[in-house]
C-alpha cells in the first residue's frame, strides 16, 4: 500500500499539471494540520485562514516546483505556510500577547492524540534528539518553531537577554543537527 | 560538539522562525543569489519539518475552500483573457494587413480618378466589453466613452441570485488586487463610473474585468470572495 507521503505526492504531481480533483483532495487531506500550523503562530482564526488561503493559492500556481528529494508534501507546503505566517506575525508588530481567547479549542498539549500511533521514522528521530536537550532548550526550540516566539518574546519569557537566547538557540540547533546526523 | 557557521547559524534561525522582519527580509533576498544560505535553509526545513506532525489539527470555516477556488478562478480567467487578448490582436494586425493592401488599390484608383476625399481621421471614442461566461451567456456589458470620460456597466441578463449580489471587479496587473467597482443586480440595471482621462482611463482601458457572486452587501474582504461568473475585457467598438 502507498505511504501517505506517496498519496500526497502523486496529487501534487496531478495539481501542477492543473488537476482540479487532485487539488481539492489535497486540500481535504492537509488544510486541518496546516491550519493549525497557521493557527499556533497567529493566534487569530481570521488571519490564520487568510494565510492559508494564500498557501494554498501559492500551491496551485508552484506545485510544479515541488521536489520530493527535497522535502516531503507535507513538509514543503508547511514551509509555504509557516514562512507566510511568520511574515505576518513580524509584520504586526503588536500582535497581542496573552489572548489566548481564540486558542481555546487546540489543545494545549503538543501531542495530537493519534499521531504517536502512526508517526513516521523522521518524527520518531527529531524528538528523540530534541529529548536530548535540556527541558529549557526544548521548550524554547518548539516555543519558537511552533508557536512562532521571536528571540525577543523568547527573552521576555525566560526572563533572560536576547544575546543569551540566541547563544542558547545556536547551540541547541547545533546540539539537534549534530543528533539527527547521528 | 558541533558548531553552526554564520551561513548555518542564520539558516537555522530562519528556519526555526526567530528572526526579526528585517533579518527575514534580508534572508529572504539572500537565498535567491546565494546557494549555500538557500541550501542550507533547505536542510533545516527537512530537519525540523517533522515537528509539525506534532501539531493539532483544526479545521478550516467551510467556505475558505470556496474562496480559494475563487482566487484560482480569477487567475485563471486572466490568463485565458490574456491568451484571448494576444489571439485578438493577432486578427487585428492580419486584417490591418490586408486593408493596407486594399487601401493601396483605392488610393492609386483614387489617383487615376482623380477623385480626393477630404477624410478626418478622428480617435476612437467608444469601447465595449462582453462580460460572459466563456460559453455563450452574456451577463454584463460595460461600455466606455473616451469622449464624454464615462463607464458604464450594465446589467443584461444575469440569473437572479437569491441572497447573493453581483460584484463587479476591475483587474489589471498593474494593481496589486481587483479593485471592486460595485454591485449591480437588476437586469436593465445600469451603474455610471465618471472617471478622468489620463492614467485612470488607460489603466482602465487595458485592464480586464470580472463580475463574482458575492454576499448581500458585497466582498466582506475587499476581493473576489465567491465564484467568478463573468470575464471581459474593453475593445474598441467604433472606427
Amino acid at each position: 500500500m502507498p505511504s501517505r507521503a506517496q498519496n500526497l505526492e502523486v496529487l501534487l504531481s496531478g495539481v501542477a499539471n492543473g488537476d482540479e480533483a487532485a487539488f481539492a483532495e489535497l486540500y481535504q487531506a492537509t488544510a486541518s494540520k496546516l491550519l493549525g500550523v497557521a493557527l499556533r503562530i497567529l493566534r487569530s482564526r481570521e488571519i490564520a485562514e487568510e494565510v492559508l488561503q494564500e498557501a494554498f493559492f501559492k500551491v496551485w500556481e508552484r506545485a510544479g516546483d515541488y521536489n520530493s528529494d527535497i522535502a516531503s508534501p507535507v513538509t514543503w507546503m508547511a514551509t509555504i505556510v509557516r514562512n507566510r505566517a511568520l511574515d505576518e506575525a513580524r509584520r504586526r508588530v503588536n500582535r497581542p500577547t496573552g489572548d489566548e481567547s481564540e486558542l481555546e479549542n487546540i489543545e494545549s498539549d503538543d501531542e495530537h492524540p493519534i499521531a504517536g500511533l502512526e508517526r513516521a521514522e523522521d518524527v520518531k528521530r527529531l524528538l528523540r534528539c530534541l529529548d536530548g536537550l535540556e527541558s529549557e532548550k526544548k521548550e524554547i526550540v518548539r516555543l519558537a518553531y511552533l508557536d512562532g516566539m521571536s528571540r525577543e518574546a523568547l527573552a521576555k519569557r525566560f526572563d533572560r537577554p536576547e544575546g543569551t537566547i540566541k547563544t542558547w538557540l545556536h547551540r541547541s540547533l547545533a546540539q539537534l543537527k549534530g543528533c539527527l546526523e547521528q | 560538539m558541533t558548531e553552526l557557521d554564520d551561513i548555518d547559524g542564520l539558516a537555522a534561525e530562519y528556519v526555526l522562525g526567530t528572526l526579526t522582519r528585517e533579518e527575514r527580509v534580508a534572508v529572504t533576498e539572500r537565498r535567491i543569489a546565494e546557494r549555500p544560505l538557500d541550501r542550507a535553509i533547505a536542510a533545516w526545513e527537512r530537519r525540523l519539518g517533522p515537528l509539525v506532525e506534532t501539531v493539532a489539527p483544526v479545521a478550516p470555516s467551510a467556505n475558505l475552500y470556496n474562496k480559494i477556488r475563487a482566487q484560482i478562478g480569477l487567475s485563471q480567467h486572466v490568463v485565458s483573457l490574456k491568451a484571448r487578448e494576444q489571439k485578438l490582436a493577432r486578427r487585428a494586425a492580419r486584417w490591418r494587413n490586408a486593408f493596407v493592401g486594399v487601401s493601396a488599390i483605392a488610393a492609386s484608383l483614387v489617383g487615376i480618378l482623380g477623385y480626393r476625399e477630404n477624410f478626418e481621421r478622428k480617435d476612437a471614442r467608444q469601447y465595449v466589453a462582453v462580460l460572459d461566461t466563456g460559453s455563450n451567456m452574456t451577463g454584463f456589458l460595460l461600455t466606455l466613452d473616451t469622449g464624454t470620460n464615462m463607464a458604464v456597466i450594465t446589467a443584461v441578463n444575469p440569473p437572479k441570485q437569491s441572497n447573493k449580489t453581483y460584484q463587479v471587479w476591475m483587474v489589471s496587473d498593474k494593481m496589486s488586487g481587483p479593485k471592486s467597482l460595485g454591485m449591480v443586480d437588476r437586469p436593465g440595471e445600469m451603474k455610471k463610473m465618471p472617471m478622468q482621462s489620463g492614467p485612470e482611463m488607460d489603466l482602465f482601458m487595458n485592464a480586464s474585468f470580472a463580475v463574482s457572486l458575492e454576499p448581500l452587501g458585497g466582498s466582506p474582504t475587499g476581493s473576489p470572495t465567491g465564484p467568478v461568473l463573468f470575464t471581459g475585457k474593453l475593445v474598441q467598438a467604433t472606427p
